[in-house]
């Protein structure tokens, strides 16, 4: 396959001298940024009538820092030699862990969940299961890239993961069920892509189901997750937010209402976050809607790409995962939005509003630029 | 398969597989768009789903003692859907509902509103409004429960359409101060327009869904917003001053067929209102709460000889010496000052007076010469006292629509050579008499001048002190301590002996001043009086402060010792009654009260009489059998001690009722079926069945009653 072939595609142009690594990332980056924007902008109109007497640009002006922090966060990540991460995994999952229990214990609780704590002095809330991602992820890639010699050793290779996993996933799915699944469902797709033998997935699958279900018994959010999947498989009563969001598509059209004309912001739940990509169809029409989802499937193609012309396991596996939980996620908020699955409560990376999950999308992106920066001299045996 | 070419595969397939997804996404909103696309642009054609306010439940004001002076209410609007009943209901029903209506409406007879129902039926309409106005909660059951209604909207036809209003459970009183709502729930004047950002509390918004026949109700999901309720207002106003105030004041609007009158009552140490009374002339026999005279303009202009005092005080101020028997030359009670003819209330005027005498009496020449003959040579140092008294600072009160108060100084373009005595004696000015009172209580208040407030706290529906309003002290002295001494001294002679002295009490002491100007235009008076009196009481340690006003009585009454005066004394003597601090040197010492003392024979509930008694502290035994359910008499045993006797009772005789409390003789007799009458006030003397008679059930009986 010679779109895989690295020396064929990148290395033939010169690297930009600021900003490094797949120029197509950045692209991609960059037109999912100024999107963001946009229908952020659009969607918040609502919210800003009812809280702030019609200051429409507070959300504006606000979820444009965010964003430009993000980038910065993007740009600094992707500065630093790759390989720094791989030593900040492990530690990063030791931070998360006892953060994951106090926000547990003690988190604001937003949307009825508990999964938000406040940094002192800052007052700013953030989730620490974004940073439990990131962690979890990473390391996932550097335990897969030390192990690969001896991948079938059930002792050494295969349990430290699943603790890790089982442990992260858990902890994350007593308040926040649907982002466990889907951090279970990537870390999956990651063991596969690190070569785990398939008949191992039998009993892993087993073990995360019990797992999860530990989780849902102890935790919050049983009683969502069950009347969630109730009101999905019945069909005769749409839930109130799918039925909104299937108007908000269908009045869209093939090129959609233009920007800043939605009407289904004022009525849907959350129109800036978990119900964004439909507020992208009814403005910007099936047009908009599927060059988004291309857009996500050319981050990861770039994230596959780097993968394949790594010489070295690690960096390819990060950039890999990387990709993968990113873009997981963002299919999984759009299945929501056009009602292929039940509905669950996770914002579309670099494009819903909302603070620290976006710098955590900028800080995983920066990580992957970095891999693909051809100018890190690769030690390969 | 090298280990790189492995996982070459493996990452193909998973991207495969994450693309299958990306198309099945596409896939869905071409199947959501051009499959079901009818179907969702048609739903949202219905329009049943709407964005609405949820509005926010005004908070209440209350009175000091946390009475409810305004609050929010449901009202219903009444209507009829006279075709929902069926037949048989509606025919057995229509006629006692019609009755039912027409008395509870009063706006057509039973007949017409029997016509009206049947009409509408006929015509099939499906809502016939029911009477003019809203009715409250407790009509509203009653109404539910009328026939035909009864069976509810559906199969009965009522409709009952919920609305807050406002409500003043005391109905007129301090209804200007406590202010209005208009229709839109915002505050037009008073308290409620003051204080509506607290009040008003924040709308809600919700998604709201068209439910079955056609309701709509609110859809609770992400967007919705509660609403955030409004704050209470605890204000200081005392409901029973209040009241007492409003009547007193009404009554003497009547008698003198006055135009307008106001009251405000302050308490002396903190500057709270503990009442502030408003009321004008609506028709010719009418008054109402229509403008706060209080405090706006309608009634500041040319305070009159209530601002003598400030006159006198400045004259002390600035000649310490000046004694209260210094002489003054009031003449023959006409006196020129240029081309304007000053005149006094005596006729052939007070001659040569004291300076004390002339302010007892209100001599306006006395006052105006003074004044003049010591300030001529520099009016301003006059001016100059009067922004110390702080009568030209605004108060800052908390209510909107305070007047500036206006005292010229000597560079004013109106400034005249007239200015100098018409001020001294209460013209030329613009003071509130809010202003003016603050101004009398500061002298009350030992010179201390305290802001006047109204309102209090402001708390949150939990109950929490969001804002608290302290008392403000405006000025540590207006003036020194011998002014201070002296002014008192002549307000308590102008209720001792002077203009004032019809309102002087034997148990207390007041001191104030009266006022009466003729009303004063273009250089000449007319025939218009404005009369006040402001004062405080007790004169020797005073407690509160008040301001009568009264604008032009025009019955032969036309002085403020005979109009104005007398509405304070009414109040100071309720309020003497009624706040147990001001007398707390007259508590009645306890004395040991020995049984032979005790008038008359107690007769009663035993555990009552007992517990009366050892309050007493007087000896007291049991006879035999005798607890504290008991129906007891005393009688004394030879070493004073009183016993308790059981009074027998039995249900065919009549019992011995003598010597009980009214309360405690129907509860005996009632519970005996006999049927109780009642003359006179106090305890049982006679009785008009013989004890020990036989009774019947329903049988009358006289009961005398008469204070022991």
């Amino acid at each position: 396959m010679s779109f895989l072939d690295y020396q064929a595609d990148i290395t033939k142009k010169k690297e930009h001298p600021i900003f490094k690594g797949d120029p197509v990332i950045w692209y991609i980056v960059a037109a999912l940024s100024l999107m963001s924007i946009l229908v952020v902008y659009s969607a918040t109109q609502s919210l800003a009538f009812k809280y702030l007497e019609g200051n429409t640009e507070y959300y504006l002006f606000k979820h444009v820092r965010l964003v430009l922090l993000a980038l910065i966060v993007m740009w600094i990540a992707h500065r630093i030699d790759y390989r720094y991460y791989a030593r900040l995994s492990l530690f990063a999952l030791w931070v998360s862990v006892p953060l994951l229990i106090v926000a547990q214990l003690y988190g604001t609780t937003i949307n009825e969940a508990s999964r938000w704590i406040t940094i002192p002095f800052i007052n700013q809330s953030f989730q620490p299961s974004d940073l439990a991602k990131l962690a979890l992820i990473s390391h996932l890639a550097a335990m897969l890239s030390k192990r690969q010699h001896r991948i079938e050793d059930v002792k050494e290779g295969l349990l430290p993961m699943l603790f890790w996993i089982g442990l992260v996933c858990g902890l994350i799915g007593l308040s926040n069920f649907s982002n466990a699944l889907i951090l279970f469902m990537t870390s999956l797709l990651i063991m596969f892509i690190g070569r785990v033998p398939l008949r191992y997935f039998f009993v892993i699958l087993l073990m995360g189901a019990v797992a999860l279900f530990v989780a849902l018994s102890f935790g919050e959010r049983a009683a969502t997750v069950k009347s969630r999947i109730e009101s999905y498989l019945d069909k005769e009563n749409i839930p109130f937010q799918a039925e909104q969001s299937y108007i908000a598509i269908a009045t869209g059209g093939l090129t959609g209402k233009g920007p800043g004309n939605s009407t289904q912001r004022n009525i849907l739940p959350n129109p800036f976050s978990d119900f964004i990509f439909a507020i992208i169809v009814e403005e910007y029409g099936l047009i908009g809607g599927a060059f988004v989802v291309f857009l996500y499937l050319g981050l990861l193609y770039r994230g596959m790409m780097i993968l394949s012309r790594s010489h070295r396991a690690f960096g390819g596996l990060l950039a890999a995962g990387l990709s993968f939980s990113l873009v997981v996620q963002a299919m999984a908020n759009m299945a929501v939005a056009v009602g292929l699955v039940p509905i669950t409560g996770l914002p579309l990376p670099l494009v819903s509003m909302g603070g620290t999950s976006l710098l955590f999308t900028g800080l995983a992106i920066g990580i992957i630029l970095s891999v693909s920066r051809g100018d890190i001299v690769e030690q390969s045996n | 398969m090298n280990i790189k070419q492995s996982i070459l595969l493996r990452v193909r397939l998973s991207f495969l597989l994450v693309a299958a997804v990306a198309l099945a996404i596409v896939a869905r909103i071409v199947y959501i768009q051009f499959v079901e696309g009818d179907y969702w642009r048609q739903k949202a054609e219905r329009r049943d789903v709407r964005l609405q306010p949820i509005p926010a439940l005004r908070g209440n004001i209350l009175a000091d003692d946390e009475r409810l002076l305004a609050t929010s209410l449901p009202f219903y609007k009444v209507a009829f859907d006279p075709v929902a009943p069926d037949e048989a209901t509606f025919k057995a029903g229509i006629d006692s509902l019609a009755w039912y209506a027409a008395h509870f409406f009063r706006d057509r007879t039973p007949q017409e509103y029997k016509h009206f129902f049947v009409n509408a039926r006929r015509q099939g309409r499906r809502y016939v409004p029911l009477g003019r106005k809203a009715v409250d909660h407790s009509d509203m059951q009653k109404i539910a429960a009328w026939p035909i209604f009864r069976k509810g909207r559906l199969k009965g036809g009522i409709i009952f359409e919920q609305e807050t209003r406002r409500f003043n459970p005391f109905h007129t009183l301090a209804r200007r101060t406590i202010g209005y709502v208009n229709n839109e729930g915002r505050g037009v004047v008073g308290i409620e327009l003051s204080f509506d950002k607290y009040l008003r509390g924040k709308p809600g918004q919700a998604v709201y869904r068209r439910s079955v026949g056609n309701r709509w109700v609110p859809f609770h999901d992400g967007s919705f917003i509660e609403p955030q309720d409004g704050m209470d207002v605890y204000t200081t106003l005392d409901v029973n001053i209040q009241d007492v105030a409003h009547h007193a004041l009404l009554k003497a609007l009547v008698e003198n067929d006055a135009d307008f009158g106001c009251v405000v009552v302050m308490d002396v140490k903190t500057g709270a209102i503990k009442a502030m009374v408003n009321l004008g002339r609506v028709d010719s026999a009418r008054y109402a709460e229509n403008y706060n005279y209080a405090i706006g303009s309608k009634g500041s202009a040319d305070p009159g000889s209530v601002f003598k005092l400030a006159s006198v005080m400045a004259l002390f101020e600035d000649n310490p010496q000046l004694s209260l028997n210094a002489p003054v030359e009031t003449g023959d009670g006409k006196y020129r000052f240029w081309d304007v003819v000053l005149r006094d209330p005596k006729p052939d005027g007070y001659g040569t007076i004291t300076l004390q005498q002339a302010f007892e009496y209100s001599s306006s020449i006395g006052i105006a010469r003074m004044v003049y003959e010591h300030f001529k040579a520099n009016p301003q140092r006059f001016i100059n006292y009067l922004h110390q008294f702080g009568l030209s600072t605004p108060l800052d009160f908390q209510l909107v629509g305070e007047v500036k108060p206006y005292i010229k100084n000597t560079n004013d373009p109106t400034w005249s050579r007239l200015s100098l005595p018409w001020i001294a004696i209460g013209y030329e000015t613009v003071v509130s008499p809010l202003q003016l009172l603050t101004f009398y209580n500061a002298v009350a208040n030992n010179g201390k001048m305290v802001q006047p407030f109204i309102v209090d706290e402001i708390r949150d529906k939990e109950g929490r002190v969001v804002v608290d309003y302290e008392p403000v002290l405006l000025r540590e002295r207006i003036c020194s301590p011998q002014t201070l001494q002296k002014a008192r001294l002549l307000l308590e002679g102008v209720v001792e002996r002077g203009t004032a002295r019809n309102i002087k009490s034997k148990q207390y002491k007041i001191a104030g001043k009266t006022s009466t100007s003729q009303k004063f235009k273009d250089g000449q008076y007319i025939k218009e009086y404005h009369t006040a009196f402001a004062g405080y009481f007790p004169a020797d340690n005073p407690k509160y402060s008040c301001i009568v006003v009264i604008d032009n009585p025009r019955r032969n009454l036309q002085y403020g010792g005979e109009v104005a005066a007398p509405v304070f004394r009414k109040i100071a003597d309720e309020i003497y009654s009624m706040d147990l601090s001001i007398h707390e040197d007259k508590v009645i010492t306890r004395k040991a009260v020995s049984p032979k003392q005790i008038p008359y024979n107690e007769v009663g509930k035993a555990a009552d009489l007992q517990r009366i008694f050892e309050e007493l502290d007087i000896p007291q035994k049991k006879w035999e059998g005798v607890d504290e359910r008991s129906w007891v008499f005393s009688s004394t045993a030879p070493d004073s001690t009183v016993v308790w006797k059981p009074l027998l009772l039995d249900d065919d005789n009549m019992p011995d009722v003598r010597g009980m409390s009214l309360r405690d003789a129907l509860f005996i007799l009632e519970n005996r079926g006999l049927n109780v009458w009642v003359k006179g006030k106090g305890k049982v003397l006679r009785q008009s069945i013989e004890p020990g008679r036989p009774i019947k059930r329903g049988q009358p009986v006289t009961l005398y009653l008469e204070h022991p």
